[in-house]
């Protein structure tokens, strides 16, 4: 069960105030790797939200991700839209694809849910690759960024942008922790520790599964909008199986289902990527490795595993600590 | 175009042959699922491997059959080690460790190709005893292309006799339909496990061995043909020899008429397949288990 504990709040805070130091010290490059941090960082705490605690692991997030983007992109380059009504576009188009998905695949479980998710991630996919209206496997350029002049704010600068895309996974963290803390994030929880069991109470399971994982989908889709408006250009490579696999391993290299460890995840993964690739062009072996050393090692993740060493702590003084350091990952 | 008799003889054949490459990726993965327990999302890095070994070994010994011979066996090997290292201790630690450990192990093998042979896509010559062209039906066909599609029928033989008629096969049927009950009846299911994953990884690496020449050899051929042996194996149905072989066909014929006839739609179309099969049939077409 989710509990926003105070290592938790202190975390988010200490991640926060460092991602706006690093902001004001850093140069341009810097700021470029910050503002796909906080994109990634709101993707991995929706994959986080369902895969953590709903126990749906899903390996379409790619794809919700790149919908977002692709929403974004037609609204504001097809349609002529403004901003902020193709961010509403790209938050209810990834939502209401990842709610489809959702309802369709609550049946099966396991390696099943898995495949169920892959397949209608991988169909997307050949969708916008094929499509000549989204045009296809170039790609859409000329995509502008939310004018929020209004507001004494100016995006197009790089370090304006990083810090907008930091507010909204700050949000994206207030949000998700709110909902998992509120009613349907527990029922969410019951679910995940026993499906039979809720359903016998009388629960319509798959309305909670799909409302859930459509919620992950539309943090997925702002996430999209995000990134297209980032790199002013979205093309099919987003939607692709292989970076729901990426954001997978960001959310069990934090911690899977503590929710900090999905931003941490994303941090961490984002600079050693780039670390690496200042050495050697083979970053693929060195994730890799990482990746099943951190499964084989017990899989909590950094945080997973910070958290059970505080909760250990904990537990030496006298009083019954909480038993919620080693949540169940089957 | 589409009324000729000859377009539709030769995208059959295409799409046979299509079907068969993928019958010999997915009938291990397969019977290594239904077995196991475990999903292997480096089968395909396996097959790459063996591409790379048999492109290797073609251009070492000056002959095809090298490569026919060695990429199997090679790959076989890789598997032992994978599978005393890694596969032997994931087999119980859920499916989402095993498809986190088996994607990082995609990208260490990705990494190993490009190490090894580099990011320039290679190629193989095909034997002597099967290049140039065949005339039959009045069409005219590769026929190493033939040749894959009759070796790919000489396997399917091969395992339907090897799971049907003899002990092994028994054996591994008893393992996929209740391996508990199998290991009490005093089988050593452990070294089933093992034969049978073996004979999975020999039959990635000669499907790597024998597309080399007809496709072209790049470091993420692996990735490239992962997606359609697992669409196969679930909508085949995990563990099932008859799901596999109907798998196969199924989206070979799909995928390539649906290439011709509707390009716009053909992607699309098997994903689409997939997902209706896993909301009617959640289990597959041909269940292992009752």
């Amino acid at each position: 069960m989710f509990h926003q504990t105070p290592l938790k709040t202190g975390a988010v805070l200490l991640l926060a105030t460092a991602a706006v130091v690093y902001a004001f010290t850093t140069g341009f490059f810097g700021l470029e790797l910050l503002t796909e941090v906080a994109i990634l960082a709101i993707v991995a705490i929706a994959l986080d939200l369902v895969a953590g605690y709903g126990g749906m692991v899903s390996l379409c997030h790619g794809a919700l991700y790149g919908v977002g983007a692709y929403a974004f992109a037609s609204a504001t380059v097809l349609l002529g839209w403004g901003g902020g009504a193709g961010m509403a576009m790209a938050v209810a188009g990834g939502g209401a694809f990842a709610w489809l998905i959702g309802a369709v695949s609550a049946r099966t479980h396991g390696i099943f849910f898995i495949m169920a998710t892959l397949a209608f991630g991988q169909m997307a996919y050949a969708y916008f690759f094929d499509s000549p209206l989204f045009g296809g496997s170039d790609g859409m350029p000329g995509i502008a960024r939310l004018d929020l002049s209004g507001a004494g704010l100016d995006l197009n600068d790089s370090r304006g942008y990083a810090l907008f895309c930091t507010v909204l996974a700050l949000l994206a963290y207030a949000l998700a922790a709110t909902l998992l803390r509120s009613g349907f994030g527990r029922t969410l929880v019951g679910i995940r520790a026993n499906e039979p069991r809720m359903r016998a109470l009388g629960l319509p399971v798959w309305r909670h599964k799909a409302a859930a994982f459509g919620t992950s989908g539309a943090l997925a889709g702002l996430a999209g909008a995000l990134a297209a408006q980032h790199t002013m250009y979205v093309s099919p490579g987003l939607l692709h199986w292989t970076v729901s696999g990426e954001l997978l391993i960001m959310v069990i290299l934090g911690g899977l289902g503590t929710l900090v460890g999905a931003v941490l995840g994303a941090g961490v993964l984002v600079f050693v990527k780039h670390e690496v690739a200042r050495f050697t062009d083979h970053w693929h072996m060195v994730v890799g490795l990482v990746l099943i050393a951190t499964v084989l090692s017990g899989g909590r993740g950094i945080f997973g595993q910070i958290e059970f060493l505080w909760g250990r702590r904990g537990a030496r003084r006298p009083e019954p600590a909480a038993t919620e350091g080693s949540p169940d990952h089957a | 175009m589409t009324a000729d008799a000859s377009f539709w003889i030769v995208q059959t054949l295409n799409a046979l042959q299509l079907s068969m490459l993928l019958f010999l990726l997915s009938v291990g993965l397969t019977v290594i699922f239904g077995l196991l327990h475990f999903v292997n999302l480096a089968h395909g890095s396996l097959y790459a491997l063996g591409a790379f070994v048999g492109v290797s070994a073609s251009a070492f010994a000056g002959s095809y059959w090298a490569a026919f011979a060695v990429a199997p066996v090679a790959v076989a090997l890789v598997g032992i080690v994978l599978y005393v290292a890694l596969i032997r201790r994931m087999r119980n630690a859920g499916p989402m460790n095993q498809v986190l450990v088996t994607f990082g192990l995609i990208f260490v093998f990705l990494d190993l190709f490009r190490l090894g042979w580099g990011d320039i896509p290679l190629g193989m010559a095909e034997p002597d005893l099967f290049s140039g062209r065949t005339e039959f039906l009045g069409i005219v066909y590769p026929t190493y292309r033939l040749f894959i599609i009759g070796l790919g029928l000489v396997v399917l033989a091969a395992l339907s006799l090897l799971l049907s008629r003899t002990q092994l096969g028994a054996i591994v049927r008893a393992g996929v339909d209740n391996g508990d009950m199998a290991a009490c009846l005093g089988i050593n299911v452990e070294r089933v496990f093992f034969v049978v994953f073996c004979l999975g990884c020999a039959l990635a690496g000669l499907a790597g061995a024998v597309a080399a020449p007809v496709l072209s050899v790049t470091t993420d051929m692996g990735t490239a043909i992962l997606i359609p042996t697992l669409v196969v194996v679930v909508i085949g149905g995990l563990g099932s020899l008859r799901g596999a072989i109907a798998g196969s066909l199924l989206i070979g014929f799909v995928q390539t008429f649906g290439a011709v006839l509707a390009p716009q739609a053909a992607a699309v179309a098997v994903y689409a397949l997939l997902a209706v099969v896993l909301i009617l049939r959640p289990a597959g077409l041909f269940p292992a288990r009752g």
